[in-house]
C-alpha cells in the first residue's frame, strides 16, 4: 500500500478515534449534567466535598507550616545553643598557652600537645570515652598551618559558598558576635544523596593573627523525617476528613431527600388523578409537616375537584336538558316559521324579510343546538365511532363538494393535491367529513378569497389531511385558542357563514376519539393551516404525521434565511408530545 | 428515665475525661511495654582529622614546612593538597609510599643559613617515636635519638615559597597528635596455625594482630576492620598464623540492622567448605573485641544475600566457646628447695605427685606443660646437664630429653602441643623436643637468631610467638612459622631494648602480652608490652629485688633473690604481696608461658 494511503487512513482512524472520544465525552458530560441537575443529594454532597475539601486544605497547609515553624525553630535554636557553648570552649582553648611536648614515652595516652586538638576530642567526643554527637565542626583557619580541623567526613568544600562569605565579610568587619546560618543540601564525601543540613558558621576573634572560622553541621534528617510524617498524617487525616464529611452529608441529604423523593412521587401520582395519594406522617419535624401538609392540600383537592366535577356534571346536564328541552319547542316553531317562509311572498315586504331573517336564525339555532347536543355528547363519554375502512380522498373530495357553494360565495379555488394511491384508514366517515367540512368552512371564511390548497398525505401509520387558506393567518398564540369553544379571532367581524363557534372544537374532539391529532399552523399574513391526522388502525398511537405542520413553502423560505434547522411552532393539544415535520 | 440521665452524664463526664488527657501534650501513665531499639550505631566512633589548607603566598617558609607536615597528616584525606607545597619538580617524583615516621609532638624548626631569599633551608629535629608499616605494624623505636630532616624551600615567581626537596625522601612524617587522631589501635584476630582456610587442628584458637589502622571518613570503622581482617596478618605473624578468608575477598559493608551487625562480603568463598566455626571466632572477636559487635549478633551475608541460599549465616553472642583465646585459669606453682608445690590463694600448697615434688637439687628452672601433666628442668652440673622431664605422677621419672651443658641450654618452655623448647648456646640452634615423634630433639631453623646471643626462649601460650632474649638487654619476638611437620622460627623483631639496664626474666602474660623484669642499677621494674605495637606499661615496682617472673592473665607471680619469698602482684591495690615468705621458694610456675 503507498504510504499516503497509509496516512490517510490512520488520519482517518485519528479523527474517528478522536470524534469518538469526544462524542463519549461529551455524552459522559451530558450524563453527569443530567445527575447533577436531577439529583440535590449530588448537588449536597459535591458542594460539602468542595467546601471541605478547601477547609481542609487550608487548615492543613496552616497546621502544616505552623509545625514546620516551630520544630525548625527549636532545632535551630539547640544548634544555635551548642554551636555557641562550641565556640566559647574552642576560643577559650586557644586562647590556652600550648602544653608542654608530651613525653614520648606515654606519649600515646596523654593529652594531645595542640589545644585544637584537646578541644576538639571534647567538642567532637573523640577523646576516650567520648560519645558520638549528632552534629559534625569544621574549624577552618587558612592563615595559620596546621590550625584547621574537622570531625567526620566533613570538609570545607561542605560550606555553603554564601555562609562562608558572610563570615568572610564580617571578619573583615570585625564583627564577631554574628553567627550565621544556612540550611543547604549537602552531599558529604562518600555519600550518594545530599542531606538536608543545617550549617551555623561563626568566628572566633584572634589574639594574634587570622580568626577561626567554626561550622557546626547539623543533620535534620530527623526533623525532617518527623516533618514528613506529620504531614502525611494531615494528607490522611484531611483525606479521611472529607470522605467522613462527604458520607455525613450523603446521610443528611438523603434523610431530606428521601421524603421529598416521595413527596414528589406522590404529587406526579395525585397529578395522574390518583386523588387518594397521601404520604405517611411519622414525627413531628419539619418533613413530617410538609407531609401533613401535602396530605391535607391533596385531601382539599380532591373535596374540590369532586365538587367541580359534580358542578360541571350538572352544567353539562343542564345543558344536555336545556337542548333536548328546547328541541321540541324549536321544532314548533320551525314548523310554524316554514309554514310563514314559505308564504313570505305574500307577504309584505317588510314581513316576508321578517319570515327570512327569522328563518336564517332558526337554522343557525338549530346548527347551535345540535353542535351544543353534540358537545354535550363528548362531555358525557357518550360519543361512539362508527368505524369503516373508506378511502380519505373520496371523504375529502365529499367534503369540497359539499363546500363549493360556499366557496362560489366567496371566489374561493380549491386546490388539491391528492396522492394516487388510496388512503385506507378505519374512520368515522361522518365525522371526518364534519371536521373537513368545518375545516374547510373555516378556510373559506378567512380566506379572503384566495386559493384553499387541500393536501392528503398518507405513510404506514398515518393518513393526514391539511388545509391551508391565505387569510389573514393567525397570531402567535392563537394556534390553540382556536379550538376553544366560542373563541372568536376577531369579535367585532361579523359572521357570514352562520358558525355557530363550536365547530373546531367539535372537530377536535373527533379527531381526538379518533386517536388522532387535530392541529394549527398560522402566521399573520402569510395565513394558516390545519392539519388533522388521523391513525390508519383507529385506536392505534400516532407518533408522527405524514403532512408537515408548517406549509412547505414557508419551510422553505426559512431555509434559505439561513438557518438550517426549523423553527418549530409549538404544537397544539394532543400532538406535542410528538411533534415531528 | 432517670437512670437514662445518669448514664448519659457518666458518658459525658467520660468523654470530657478522656478528651481532656487526649488534650495533654505528652500524656502521663504506664508502665507499658517497651520496644528495645537495639544498641544504636556503634559502627564508627567519633574522630577528629587534620584540614589542610593549601600554602598562603605570605607565609614565611617555616609555615610552609609546618603546613607541609599538616598537608601529610591528611594527605590519606585530601592527598591533593599536599603537593601544592611541593614544587612541580619535587611533587612529580615525591611519593607517599613506605612507613609513616610518628615523631613526638612539636618537633623543632630551624632555619640553616638565611631564613629568607631563593632558596632556604629548615632542619626539623623531633624524637622518633615509632614506625607504621605498610601492613598497619605500628613498630615502637627505642633507644634511638632525636632524626633531624632538612627541607629546602624555594621562592616562587609570586614570592610564595615552595618545597624543593626533603632530605629523608619519601613517605610521610606525622606526630603523635595526628597519629592518635587518624588512627585507631585494632585487634585482628587470626587462627593459630599456618595458614588455610580449613581446620587443620583439633584445636585451633585465635591469635590477636595487633595493628593500627586509619580512620577513614568515607566508611565506618567497622568496615575498615573487616577489610584489614581480611588481607590477613601482618608481616610479625606471616606464615604462623591462617585465616579462614581466602584470598580475593573483600568486604562490602558492614551495618547495622536494628539488633544485629551484618557483615556483607564479597569473593571466592565456598560456603560449603567453610570451616564455620573459624570464621566465627575471627569475626566475633574482631568485632567485639574493638568495640564494634558489642556483643550484638553478627550476620555475616555474600554479594547481599543471605550466605547459604537458603539460611542466613548467623553468629550468636552465646553460640562459641570461650576457649579460643585459651584459658586464663590455671594453678600456680612454685619451687621449693627443689620440690614443686603448689601455690593456693592465701598459702603454699603440697607438692605435685612424683619425682618432681621430690626435695632435690638436681634441676632448676622448672616448666610446666599444658595442663600440668609434666615438668621440665634444666639439669644442674650435678646431674650432668641438659634438659630434663618427669610426669607428674607417682610413677613418674626424670628423664634427660635434651643432652648439654646446663650453661649452654636455656631454660626449657614448653609448646601447647605439647613440644619442649630450648636454645642451644653451644650450637647456636633452636632445639624442639616431640614426645610423640618418639625421636630426639630436632633442630629448628631459626634464621633471625643466627649470631646471636640468646638467653632466653619462651614460647607463648597460643603457640604461634616466641620471645627471646639477646644478651642482657634486648628481647626479640618472632612466629613460630611453617606448620607442624617442619617448623621454624621467623619474623623475628625486636620488641624493646633497654639501655644501662639488663634484662632478668621475661614471661607470657597471654598471646599478646610480655612481661620483661628490668634491673637498673638502682631499681627493679616489670614492664608489661604489648607484642603487636611495643605499648608499653611499667607495673609498680617494690623494693625486694626480683628474680624471676611469671604470669598467666591476670595472675603476676615473682620470686625474690635469694630464695626467700614469692609475690603476686595485686591488681586491685596496685602493689606486690607476699605470697610465700621463706621456705627457699623460687621459680614461679603457671604452665605453658
Amino acid at each position: 500500500m503507498p504510504p499516503t494511503t497509509r496516512n490517510v487512513l490512520r488520519r482517518r482512524t485519528l479523527r474517528q478515534i478522536l470524534g469518538g472520544v469526544r462524542r463519549r465525552a461529551r455524552r459522559a458530560v451530558g450524563a453527569v449534567r443530567r445527575a447533577w441537575r436531577r439529583s440535590l443529594q449530588l448537588q449536597v454532597v459535591t458542594s460539602t466535598l468542595v467546601i471541605s475539601v478547601t477547609v481542609v486544605v487550608v487548615l492543613g497547609v496552616f497546621l502544616s507550616d505552623q509545625i514546620n515553624k516551630s520544630v525548625i525553630a527549636s532545632s535551630q535554636a539547640s544548634a544555635a545553643s551548642e554551636a555557641f557553648a562550641d565556640r566559647v570552649q574552642i576560643a577559650a582553648a586557644l586562647s590556652l598557652e600550648p602544653d608542654d611536648q608530651a613525653k614520648p614515652a606515654d606519649a600515646g595516652k596523654s593529652a594531645p600537645a595542640d589545644p585544637l586538638d584537646a578541644v576538639m576530642n571534647t567538642i567532637t567526643g573523640s577523646g576516650e570515652n567520648g560519645s558520638k554527637k549528632r552534629y559534625e565542626v569544621l574549624v577552618l583557619n587558612t592563615a595559620t598551618p596546621g590550625a584547621s580541623r574537622a570531625s567526620g567526613k566533613v570538609s570545607p568544600r561542605d560550606v555553603p559558598l554564601a555562609l562562608r562569605q558572610g563570615l568572610e565579610r564580617q571578619a573583615k568587619n570585625l564583627r564577631y558576635d554574628k553567627p550565621l546560618r544556612h540550611q543547604a543540601l549537602i552531599r558529604f564525601s562518600g555519600e550518594t544523596q545530599p542531606r538536608l543540613t543545617l550549617v551555623i558558621g561563626g568566628l572566633i576573634p584572634p589574639d594574634a593573627g587570622a580568626s577561626y572560622e567554626v561550622y557546626h553541621f547539623f543533620p535534620l534528617n530527623d526533623e525532617e523525617q518527623m516533618l514528613s510524617n506529620v504531614r502525611l498524617a494531615i494528607v490522611v487525616v484531611g483525606f479521611g476528613l472529607v470522605l467522613l464529611l462527604a458520607a455525613i452529608a450523603y446521610l443528611v441529604a438523603r434523610q431530606v431527600v428521601t421524603p421529598v423523593r416521595l413527596a414528589r412521587q406522590a404529587a406526579e401520582r395525585l397529578a395522574a388523578g390518583k386523588l387518594d395519594e397521601r404520604l405517611k406522617v411519622r414525627g413531628e419535624d419539619d418533613l413530617a409537616r410538609l407531609a401533613t401538609s401535602f396530605n391535607e392540600m391533596a385531601g382539599n383537592l380532591a373535596l374540590k375537584i369532586h365538587q367541580l366535577e359534580e358542578l360541571s356534571q350538572v352544567q353539562r346536564q343542564f345543558v344536555s336538558d336545556v337542548s333536548h328541552e328546547l328541541r321540541t319547542p324549536l321544532t314548533t316553531v320551525r314548523m310554524a316559521a316554514d309554514l310563514l317562509y314559505d308564504a313570505r311572498e305574500d307577504f309584505e315586504p317588510m314581513a316576508a324579510r321578517s319570515a327570512e331573517l327569522m328563518q336564517a336564525q332558526l337554522e343557525r339555532f338549530e346548527s347551535m343546538l345540535a353542535d351544543l347536543l353534540e358537545i354535550s355528547r363528548y362531555d358525557a363519554g357518550a360519543a361512539t365511532l362508527d368505524l369503516d375502512s373508506v378511502d380519505v380522498r373520496d371523504v375529502v373530495l365529499r367534503a369540497i363538494a359539499d363546500s363549493e357553494a360556499l366557496a362560489e360565495r366567496h371566489s374561493t379555488r380549491f386546490e388539491l393535491r391528492l396522492p394516487n394511491e388510496p388512503c385506507m384508514a378505519e374512520i368515522d366517515n361522518r365525522r371526518v367529513e364534519r371536521i373537513l367540512r368545518n375545516l374547510l368552512f373555516n378556510a373559506i371564511e378567512h380566506g379572503e378569497g384566495r386559493d384553499v390548497v387541500v393536501t392528503v398525505g398518507a405513510d404506514r401509520d398515518a393518513v393526514a389531511v391539511a388545509v391551508r387558506d391565505h387569510g389573514i393567518g393567525l397570531k402567535a398564540g392563537e394556534e390553540t385558542m382556536v379550538f376553544d369553544r366560542f373563541w372568536r379571532a376577531d369579535p367585532s367581524r361579523a359572521r357570514t357563514i352562520g358558525g355557530t363557534g363550536l365547530g373546531l372544537a367539535i372537530s377536535r374532539e373527533d379527531a381526538t376519539l379518533h386517536g388522532g391529532w387535530l392541529q394549527a399552523w398560522g402566521q399573520a399574513g402569510e395565513g394558516s393551516q390545519f392539519r388533522l391526522t388521523l391513525p390508519r388502525t383507529a385506536g392505534a398511537d400516532l407518533k408522527g404525521s405524514p403532512l408537515s405542520l408548517v406549509p412547505p413553502e414557508i419551510e422553505m423560505r426559512r431555509t434559505w434565511r439561513g438557518q438550517m434547522t426549523p423553527v418549530l411552532l409549538p404544537a397544539s393539544g394532543d400532538g406535542a408530545g410528538h411533534e415531528e415535520l | 428515665m432517670r437512670s437514662s440521665r445518669r448514664l448519659a452524664a457518666a458518658l459525658a463526664v467520660a468523654v470530657v475525661a478522656w478528651a481532656g488527657s487526649g488534650c495533654a501534650v505528652i500524656p502521663v501513665g504506664g508502665p507499658f511495654p517497651v520496644d528495645e531499639a537495639g544498641g544504636g550505631d556503634p559502627m564508627s566512633k567519633p574522630f577528629q582529622r587534620m584540614i589542610a589548607v593549601p600554602p598562603q603566598p605570605a607565609w614565611a617558609p617555616l609555615q610552609v614546612v609546618q603546613g607541609l607536615q599538616a598537608a601529610m597528616a591528611a594527605y590519606a584525606d585530601e592527598p591533593d593538597v599536599l603537593s601544592t607545597y611541593l614544587t612541580p619538580a619535587a611533587a612529580k617524583t615525591w611519593r607517599p609510599d613506605g612507613p609513616v615516621t610518628v615523631i613526638a609532638n612539636r618537633p623543632k624548626y630551624d632555619y640553616v643559613g638565611k631564613s629568607d631569599g631563593d632558596q632556604v633551608v629548615i632542619r626539623l629535629v623531633g624524637t622518633p617515636i615509632a614506625r607504621i608499616e605498610a601492613d598497619d605494624t605500628y613498630m615502637p623505636y627505642t633507644g634511638v635519638g632525636d632524626i633531624s630532616i632538612d627541607f629546602t624551600l624555594v621562592k616562587d615567581a609570586q614570592g610564595g615559597y615552595h618545597v624543593q626537596s626533603v632530605e629523608r625522601g619519601a613517605g610521610l612524617l606525622l606526630t603523635m597528635d595526628d597519629v592518635a587522631r587518624a588512627y585507631r589501635p585494632t585487634k585482628l584476630y587470626f587462627l593459630a596455625g599456618p595458614p588455610g582456610p580449613s581446620r587443620l587442628f583439633a584445636e585451633r584458637r585465635l591469635v590477636v594482630d595487633r595493628v593500627w589502622l586509619r580512620v577513614k571518613p568515607t566508611e565506618n570503622f567497622a568496615q575498615t576492620i573487616v577489610r584489614r581482617l581480611l588481607e590477613g596478618p601482618s608481616k610479625a605473624l606471616h606464615g604462623a598464623v591462617g585465616s579462614v578468608f581466602p584470598q580475593g575477598m573483600s568486604v562490602r559493608s558492614v551495618r547495622s540492622d536494628d539488633d544485629r551487625v551484618v557483615v556483607d562480603l564479597h569473593g571466592p568463598i565456598a560456603p560449603d567448605e567453610l570451616y564455620t566455626d573459624g570464621l566465627k571466632a575471627q569475626l566475633k572477636w574482631t568485632l567485639n573485641n574493638n568495640d564494634m559487635a558489642n556483643g550484638r549478633t553478627v550476620e555475616v551475608q555474600l554479594d547481599g544475600e543471605p550466605f547459604y541460599s537458603s539460611d542466613p549465616f548467623v553468629i550468636r553472642a552465646d553460640d562459641m566457646r570461650e576457649d579460643w583465646l585459651g584459658s586464663n585459669v590455671s594453678p600456680a606453682y612454685y619451687v621449693s628447695k627443689g620440690a614443686v608445690r603448689s601455690l593456693g590463694d592465701e598459702r603454699a600448697g603440697n607438692a605435685v605427685q612424683g619425682p618432681a615434688g621430690q626435695p632435690n637439687e638436681l634441676y632448676s628452672r622448672l616448666a610446666m606443660s599444658d595442663g600440668g601433666a609434666m615438668v621440665a628442668a634444666r639439669g644442674t652440673p650435678a646431674a650432668g646437664g641438659g634438659i630434663w622431664v618427669t610426669r607428674v605422677a607417682p610413677d613418674g621419672r626424670w628423664q634427660r630429653w635434651i643432652q648439654g651443658r646446663q650453661e649452654d641450654l636455656t631454660p626449657p618452655s614448653w609448646h601447647r602441643d605439647g613440644t619442649l623448647w630450648t636454645y642451644d648456646r653451644a650450637n647456636g640452634t633452636v632445639l624442639r623436643c616431640d614426645p610423640a615423634s618418639g625421636r630426639g630433639p630436632e633442630r629448628v631453623a631459626a634464621p633471625g637468631l643466627d649470631g646471636l646471643d640468646v638467653t632466653r626462649l619462651r614460647v607463648s601460650r597460643d603457640g604461634v610467638r616466641v620471645a627471646v632474649t639477646v644478651g642482657k638487654n634486648e628481647v626479640r619476638v618472632g612466629a613460630i612459622t611453617g606448620g607442624g611437620g617442619a617448623p621454624m622460627l621467623g619474623n623475628f623483631q625486636t620488641l624493646t631494648r633497654v639501655t644501662d639496664e639488663e634484662i632478668r626474666d621475661i614471661a607470657w602474660r597471654d598471646g599478646e602480652r610480655l612481661l620483661v623484669l628490668v634491673q637498673s642499677k638502682n631499681a627493679q621494674s616489670v614492664r608489661e608490652i604489648y607484642v603487636g605495637d611495643g605499648q608499653s606499661t611499667e607495673l609498680p615496682a617494690t623494693n625486694k629485688r626480683l628474680e624471676s617472673i611469671s604470669a598467666l592473665g591476670q595472675r603476676l607471680l615473682a620470686a625474690t633473690e635469694g630464695r626467700k619469698e614469692i609475690l603476686e602482684f595485686n591488681q586491685d591495690k596496685q602493689g606486690w604481696v607476699s605470697k610465700v615468705d621463706g621456705g627457699d621458694a623460687a621459680n614461679p610456675i603457671f604452665s605453658l608461658g
